[in-house]
């Protein structure tokens, strides 16, 4: 080939015709982030524990994300050697540090949910939207998310009036307030559209309820007949039992 | 080129460079906080739980759309020729802002995937004002949103109001925004982040091939990004784990109030464009105007992106996008309950 360099008498080795390449701070340190994420979706996947942040309309993100996140760990990971190696500022270093919180955050501490904290300070729910469960309320089983769409509307209203003194089974946590009598408690279940975030409430008030016997978060299952009063529905409880928390604490409209 | 800039001269002191006694310090910090936290149980405190699940489900929820977001800039940075950008540079003017608008049709994308995108369109030599534009409509016009906000008001009267109205007033409030942006420089508008300067610890190098290049700044957008989602989770889990709802309801009968305050209720929450209008939806005691609002405004300001902006943008703009947003937000809404009621 004419444009060919000279040949020189020493052979070159493979070794010196490949560039060296050595490990950049600034990368790896992208690319245990990125991994450390991807960990946490992996974590949440493989647990189960993604019904604890989002609704079942949305929980399609972990498994995405998690496959996301690894893709991008991965072709982080491939990019880590490099000719001239790149420093890594330390102010830098440390917001990636601190990017690692989040995960550290969700992975270590126990499963935990909205309790009656936020009862108090999150809106009610709102059936407008949902018209369809209207139908539901007048011939199919009763749930909390058919109960508390018919205390916003007229036409739920009237659906679920005809259905008093109708025996329900639900299942939600105890809520009291300043003013709830120690023979009565709110049962209370979030109903989550999206991401807790986006959590409204929806409640029933259980009465007939022995004094003292169930604590405030205490996960129950309440049988009884269903009373509707206007925007307020009273279960008077026939029968109450301690349950375990659901696997998806949270209800999808 | 804008990537070759030389940069200005600095007279500060250099800065400091990690060393592995610096990631060691951190990861011992990392290991203590995660013993504490094990040891200690702050779960077991009512309003620590209610701020870790809320704060765990915006991250969760949103981090994946900033990702996809930030694969959206990267595809756009290392595949699409600058010639295809040129294009929309090359209409008449009055047509460049709308159709920046237009173009967030083709990429759905939610308002923490949009930074990024932007920030690389005006690197790539787009106008910033339609960058803007861009960065603003896209949220609002893309398919996904556009089917989220039609499903979440499908039983209501208010329906085709809602989504065209959504669509129609998110793009003039984006247009009008990009106006009010005008003629700035890419230099007056972008901060330089971190990754991007010429010392950068992470900028890909001359002989590196595209596909090591894509990866570099998909993951330079993510953990860019990242760290404002971090932290505008934080600010809207905090306020969410104090507001009390009742606080607004009793606003919502108030015309111009009830839009503010949907408006500012939007700022605080920080949804995702892609779900927020089922959260819109389960405020019935507001007017579709008052809603309308709230997802026009959120998805152009809110905590999160407060800081997104603050991150990206040099002081000033998001002052002007708070205020130009705002406005045009409060008369279009305003002409809407005039008009639908």
């Amino acid at each position: 080939m004419s444009g060919s360099p000279p040949v020189r008498n020493a052979r070159p080795t493979g070794r010196s015709r490949r560039p060296h390449r050595r490990w950049s701070p600034g990368r790896i340190a992208g690319a245990s982030v990125l991994g450390s994420w991807a960990a946490l979706f992996w974590f949440l996947l493989l647990s189960g524990r993604e019904n604890l942040y989002l609704s079942a309309r949305t929980s399609w993100v972990v498994p995405v994300g998690a496959v996301l996140l690894t893709a991008a760990a991965l072709g982080r990971i491939a990019t880590v050697r490099v000719e001239s190696p790149e420093p890594l500022r330390t102010r830098e270093a440390w917001v990636m540090g601190l990017m690692v919180v989040p995960v550290v955050l969700i992975m270590v501490l126990p499963p935990v949910t909205l309790g009656s904290f936020s009862a108090g300070k999150r809106t009610a729910y709102s059936g407008a939207g949902f018209a369809t469960s209207v139908g539901n309320i007048v011939t199919g089983e009763l749930t909390l998310v058919d109960v508390a769409a018919a205390q916003t509307s007229k036409e739920g209203e009237q659906a679920l009036a005809k259905r008093a003194a109708e025996e329900v089974d639900f299942v939600g946590f105890v809520t009291r307030y300043a003013d709830t009598p120690a023979y009565e408690f709110m049962l209370t279940r979030y109903v989550v559209t999206c991401c807790v975030a986006d959590a409204s409430v929806a409640q029933v008030r259980v009465v007939n309820v022995p004094p003292g016997k169930f604590d405030v978060n205490q996960w129950v299952e309440v049988k009884g007949q269903i009373y509707p009063l206007g925007r307020e529905v009273i279960v008077n409880a026939s029968d109450i039992t301690n349950v375990a928390q659901p696997e998806r604490p949270y209800l999808t409209p | 080129m804008a990537d070759v800039l030389a940069p200005e001269t600095d007279l500060r002191e250099p800065p400091r460079i990690a060393t592995l006694r610096t990631a060691l310090a951190i990861v011992l910090l990392l290991v203590l906080a995660a013993a504490g936290l094990r040891l200690s149980s702050p779960q077991r405190v009512a309003w620590i739980q209610t701020f870790f699940v809320i704060f765990g489900s915006l991250v969760i929820q949103a981090l994946p759309f900033v990702l996809v977001g930030a694969f959206a800039a990267a595809v756009i940075e290392v595949f699409i020729p600058v010639g295809m950008l040129e294009r929309l540079a090359e209409l008449p003017r009055p047509l460049q802002l709308p159709a920046a608008g237009l173009a967030g049709i083709a990429l759905p994308i939610c308002e923490c995937g949009s930074v990024p995108v932007a920030r690389r369109l005006i690197r790539k030599g787009l106008m910033p004002s339609a960058a803007v534009t861009f960065m603003l409509a896209a949220p609002i016009v893309n398919p996904v949103v556009v089917a989220s906000t039609f499903v979440a008001y499908r039983s209501r009267t208010s329906l085709w109001t809602m989504v065209a109205g959504r669509f129609t007033l998110g793009l003039l409030v984006a247009i009008a925004v990009g106006w009010v942006v005008g003629h700035i420089s890419q230099e007056d508008l972008l901060k330089p982040d971190p990754s991007e300067e010429p010392t950068a610890a992470v900028e890909p190098e001359r002989r590196e091939p595209r596909w090591r290049h894509f990866f570099l700044r998909m993951g330079n957008d993510f953990l860019f990004m990242g760290r404002f989602l971090v932290l505008g989770a934080t600010l809207a889990a905090v306020v969410q784990t104090f507001l009390p709802s009742t606080i607004t309801a009793k606003v919502a009968g108030l015309p111009i109030l009830s839009i503010l305050v949907m408006m500012a209720l939007a700022f605080v929450l920080s949804l995702c464009s892609e779900s927020d209008a089922f959260i819109a939806a389960s405020f019935v005691q507001f007017a579709p105007s008052a809603q309308l609002a709230f997802l026009v405004f959120g998805p152009m300001v809110d905590f999160k992106l407060g800081a997104l902006y603050a991150g990206t943008f040099r002081r000033g703009f998001l002052r002007t996008v708070v205020v130009a947003a705002a406005a045009c937000t409060l008369v279009g809404t305003l002409w809407i309950q005039v008009i639908w009621g």
